[in-house]
C-alpha cells in the first residue's frame, strides 16, 4: 500500500481537505476560463482531470500538497491553496488558486492560506516559503502582501510559462522571524 | 477521499513493472529533450516533466491502474513506462507505453507490454484494449503489431489530434507468453 491520507483541516468557514476524483468538474470549469491565464492557461478540458492526477501525485511523492477548499456553508469547491513542490520548482511554494469571481472579496482565501501557513510551519517544519506570482496578477500579490510576504528579488525563479514575464517572488517570513 | 491505493509489482524474466517514483524524474528530462517525444506530445516544459510522473501516480489513485515503471532486472536500467492508461478525453482504457531510447531493439518493450496487457485481462477483467498511437510513430505501431495488435480506425484527439487505435487480440486470443505469427523465430 502507497500513498497517504491528507489531513482535514479547519477555518471559520472552510473546510480544506484533499482533492478527489468529483473534484475535477468544478476545477475544470476554473482551468478553462480566464482565471486560469495566471497558471498557465486556460487549459483544455481533458487536463483538468490530469491536473488533478497531478495534484494527487504530489500529495503522494512529497507527503503533502494542495488543499480544496470547501465552502462550509455551501458544500461547495470553491479553490485549491497549499504547500507545493514540483521537482524542478527552485524552492517550495504556497500557492493558491480561487476558482470563481464570486468568491473574491470575502477574506476566503486568506483565511484558507494563514491556516494552511500554520500547518507548514508547524507540521510540516518549514522555515520559509515562497509565492511565484505573474506582476500582472494584482489580486494575488496583493493576498501574499496581507500574508505578510515581501518581494525576494535574489531568489531564484522558475522558467516562465509561454511568453508570461518573469514572476514575482514574494516571501514568506516563519513566524519566528517576524517576531523578532 | 483516502490516497491510499496499491501498486502492484510484477516480475517478468528480464523485468521489473513496479511503482512509479521520484528517481524516474531524471530519465525522464533527458527523454524530454531528446527527439523522441514527437511521438508523445512533443518537448513540455522542464515542470510538466515532473508534473506527468506525480499524474501517473494520481492515475493510479483515480482510476485503480496506471503506468508502472520499468527496470531491468539485471542492470538497473529504467526502460520507460508502460501499463493501462486511461485518462479523461481517451476513447477507451489503453495499454500505454513510452520506451526510453537505451531500451529499444531487445524485446524490452514487447515483455512489458505483453505482462501489462494480461495483468489487465486477468486482474481487472478487461475483456479488450486498445493502444493509441501517433500515426508516424513507426517504431511503436511496429510494437503493436508484435502484440497481435490491428489497426482498426483513427481517433482524433482535441490537443493531441489524429491517433491510431490499434485493437490488440481479446483475452481469448492473446494466451499469455504466446506471441503474433511474425514474431516466431525472433
Amino acid at each position: 500500500m502507497i500513498g497517504i491520507e491528507p489531513p482535514v483541516l479547519e477555518t471559520e468557514r472552510l473546510t480544506l481537505r484533499g482533492p478527489e476524483a468529483g473534484d475535477a468538474a468544478a476545477m475544470s470549469d476554473f482551468l478553462g476560463s480566464e482565471r486560469a491565464r495566471w497558471h498557465g492557461g486556460p487549459f483544455a478540458p481533458g487536463q483538468a482531470w490530469r491536473v488533478m492526477a497531478t495534484q494527487i501525485g504530489h500529495w503522494v511523492i512529497r507527503r503533502y500538497g494542495s488543499f480544496v477548499l470547501v465552502e462550509k456553508a455551501s458544500g461547495r469547491a470553491i479553490g485549491l491553496a497549499g504547500p507545493w513542490h514540483p521537482g524542478d520548482w527552485p524552492e517550495p511554494e504556497f500557492a493558491w488558486s480561487l476558482w470563481s469571481v464570486e468568491h473574491e472579496g470575502r477574506g476566503l482565501m486568506a483565511e484558507a492560506m494563514g491556516r494552511i501557513a500554520r500547518y507548514a510551519w508547524a507540521d510540516l517544519g518549514w522555515r520559509t516559503a515562497v509565492s511565484y506570482i505573474d506582476p500582472r496578477n494584482t489580486r494575488s500579490a496583493a493576498l501574499a502582501a496581507r500574508l505578510g510576504a515581501t518581494p525576494d528579488p535574489i531568489a531564484a525563479r522558475p522558467a516562465p510559462q509561454d511568453g508570461a514575464p518573469d514572476c514575482i517572488v514574494w516571501r514568506h517570513p516563519h513566524p519566528r522571524e517576524r517576531a523578532a | 477521499m483516502s490516497m491510499r491505493f496499491e501498486i502492484p509489482t510484477l516480475e517478468t524474466e528480464r523485468l521489473i513493472l513496479r511503482a512509479p517514483a521520484e528517481r524516474d524524474f531524471g530519465p525522464w528530462l533527458d527523454f524530454n529533450a531528446s527527439p523522441r517525444t514527437r511521438f508523445v506530445g512533443g518537448h513540455v516544459p522542464r515542470n510538466t516533466v515532473w508534473r506527468g510522473l506525480a499524474a501517473y501516480l494520481g492515475h493510479w489513485a483515480l482510476r485503480g491502474y496506471g503506468m508502472w515503471a520499468v527496470d531491468e532486472r539485471a542492470t538497473g536500467l529504467f526502460c520507460g513506462n508502460i501499463g493501462p492508461w486511461f485518462p479523461e478525453g481517451w476513447p477507451e482504457p489503453e495499454i500505454g507505453w513510452t520506451v526510453m531510447e537505451a531500451a529499444e531493439g531487445r524485446g524490452i518493450a514487447r515483455e512489458a507490454a505483453q505482462a501489462a496487457r494480461t495483468w489487465a485481462y486477468e486482474t481487472l477483467g478487461w475483456t479488450t484494449a486498445i493502444s493509441l498511437i501517433d500515426p508516424e510513430n513507426t517504431r511503436s505501431i511496429a510494437l503493436a503489431t508484435r502484440l497481435g495488435a490491428q489497426h482498426e480506425r483513427d481517433f482524433e484527439h482535441d490537443e493531441y489530434g489524429v491517433m491510431r487505435i490499434y485493437r490488440h487480440p481479446s483475452p481469448e486470443e492473446a494466451v499469455p507468453g504466446q506471441t503474433a505469427p511474425e514474431d516466431l523465430g525472433k
